[in-house]
């Protein structure tokens, strides 16, 4: 209720301030919080209390900020999806949750694939939201002055965690649906605030730097700081944002669903360096294991998975969560990230998990045998690439593939890049060889 | 031109329905910058973010004027 208690507060003291602005509507923190009562009302009246999930799409508009709120106003625990999510897994996920028991204190289940490969809920408390607010005001240093740019899907930690610490200090939050139309965008810079903010995935920069230099150094001097993060941002591209735009701060984050919002890195003040990503913050600790394994701890780790005690006992062990990222601690306490331990590929932020596409597409009844393998893109840098040996005397055309798969698995983890080829490589054992396509 | 653009759009951006009347909101980001780099580097042209409008990606053959009205510049 972090949250909430501080939109009802600057409902009080600032009623007509801007809370959210989408779709050329502006809601004051008035609006919002009466917004937030009359649908946790609702909600009660259709059977939402305390300790039960409520699962909903995360639209990209201000209804969101209402149900999400209004949700934790009734006690219940709050579960966005994807607005993509199938039905079908909707319903999973409907069906896995509602018999669950949600220890006091917690918010959210956010679902992801990020540090194990797997797709499944991460339990976030109330005290983890709180810390990840606290550790993103304190290094970036978010005030009451700034409207911050959320352009990222919502169900995300990425733009879903910027949520707190704008409402909590009273800022303005804009929401748009994501960054295609580059002209809404820049329109966004000629409302009448004097500090702009946002989250970008390092894709979304590079696009932004092909296509829109002109326009970034037009608005640089309105830009308070760019934070970027979910996947590495090259050398080049950060040395290219830091003259474009050399009043703005800009900054690199290390931060997972699971592990929360941990460390963060202004590039723009101590250099540009590919995968250095800071000392962690406020509420954080970092170690590195004897694999190489970066290990967190502190406020922000979740809380565990649903319904799944072996998974989360691989990943949580004690206070601490074990990542997937391999990394190293120099000096002076900064992180660096190295690599993954595992297959995922991330697709600009996006973790997939190349099995379950694999499974997905064995579905299609012309398909023979497939592989899905990281390849190198024009915009994204990797994306999910599919290899695949169609049945004999069938033709499939990649655009088959991705029609079947579109309502069967999320729209980011189709893959964009489809071979044929004669045969999978497999090892002896008949798994296949994920190695010999490295 | 028209068929050169269908090729390598249908190439790099498998999902999307090229022929779609509104194939502006078929596109993510990904998809308009995709379509930005493909054609400025196929025809040698610069486009920028101002050309990514609703309009000019309204349609295949939308597009198809836009390159031609940047070849003739």
């Amino acid at each position: 209720m972090i949250l909430e208690e501080r939109i009802e507060y600057f409902a009080k003291v600032v009623p007509d301030k801007a809370a959210v602005i989408c779709d050329e509507q502006t809601i004051s923190y008035s609006c919002l919080w009466k917004h937030i009562q009359e649908k946790a009302q609702q909600m009660k009246e259709d059977g939402v209390c305390e300790g039960k999930p409520y699962v909903f799409l995360a639209t990209q508009d201000a209804d969101f900020i209402v149900t999400y709120c209004a949700v934790h106003v009734c006690g219940a625990v709050a579960i966005p999806l994807e607005r993509s999510t199938p039905t079908e897994r909707q319903q999973q996920i409907i069906n896995e949750t509602k018999d669950f028991s949600f220890a006091s204190g917690t918010s959210d289940i956010l679902y992801t694939t990020g540090t194990t490969g797997l797709a499944k809920g991460v339990i976030i408390s109330e005290i983890a939201w709180q810390a990840n607010a606290e550790n993103l005001i304190n290094r970036l240093g978010f005030t009451s002055d700034l409207l911050f740019i959320v352009c990222g899907p919502l169900n995300h930690l990425g733009s879903l965690s910027k949520i707190y610490p704008t409402l909590m200090m009273g800022g303005t939050l804009y929401i748009m649906e994501n960054l295609k139309d580059l002209n809404a965008f820049f329109s966004v810079f000629e409302l009448p605030f004097t500090k702009f903010a946002t989250f970008l995935v390092p894709s979304s920069i590079k696009m932004l730097l092909q296509f829109a230099s002109k326009e970034l150094v037009a608005v640089s001097q309105k830009i308070d700081f760019i934070e970027t993060g979910a996947a590495a941002i090259s050398q080049h591209d950060m040395e290219l944002l830091c003259q474009i735009l050399p009043h703005s701060r800009l900054f690199n984050t290390y931060a997972s669903t699971e592990t929360g919002i941990v460390c963060s890195y202004e590039f723009s003040e101590y250099g540009c360096q590919p995968g250095l990503l800071g000392k962690p913050m406020k509420h954080s600790s970092v170690r590195i294991d004897e694999n190489g394994r970066v290990v967190c701890s502190g406020k922000t780790i979740m809380s565990g998975f649903v319904n799944s005690s072996d998974l989360t006992a691989q990943v949580l062990k004690g206070c601490e969560v074990y990542t997937s990222d391999i990394g190293s601690l120099d000096e002076k306490g900064m992180l660096h990230l190295l690599g993954r331990k595992d297959d995922i590929i991330n697709v600009g932020g996006y973790k997939v998990n190349p099995s379950e596409v694999e499974d997905a597409v064995q579905a299609y009844e012309n398909i023979q045998d497939c592989i899905c393998i990281p390849a190198k893109h024009i915009v994204l840098g990797t994306v999910p690439k599919l290899l695949y040996v169609p049945k004999q005397g069938q033709v499939v055309k990649p655009k088959d593939i991705a029609d079947f798969l579109k309502g069967r698995i999320e729209s980011y983890k189709i893959p964009l890049l489809y071979e044929v080829v004669d045969a999978i490589k497999r090892t002896y054992n008949g798994k296949l060889d994920r190695k010999a396509y490295k | 031109m028209k068929e050169r653009i269908i090729e390598l759009l249908s190439a790099a951006l498998p999902m999307v329905d090229l022929e779609s009347d509104f194939l502006f909101s078929e596109l993510d980001s990904l998809g308009v910058t995709t379509i930005l780099m493909l054609l400025s580097e196929e025809y040698g042209i610069e486009l920028e973010a101002r050309d990514a409008t609703p309009k000019n990606l309204k349609t295949i053959d939308s597009i198809v004027k836009m390159v031609e009205e940047k070849l003739a510049k």
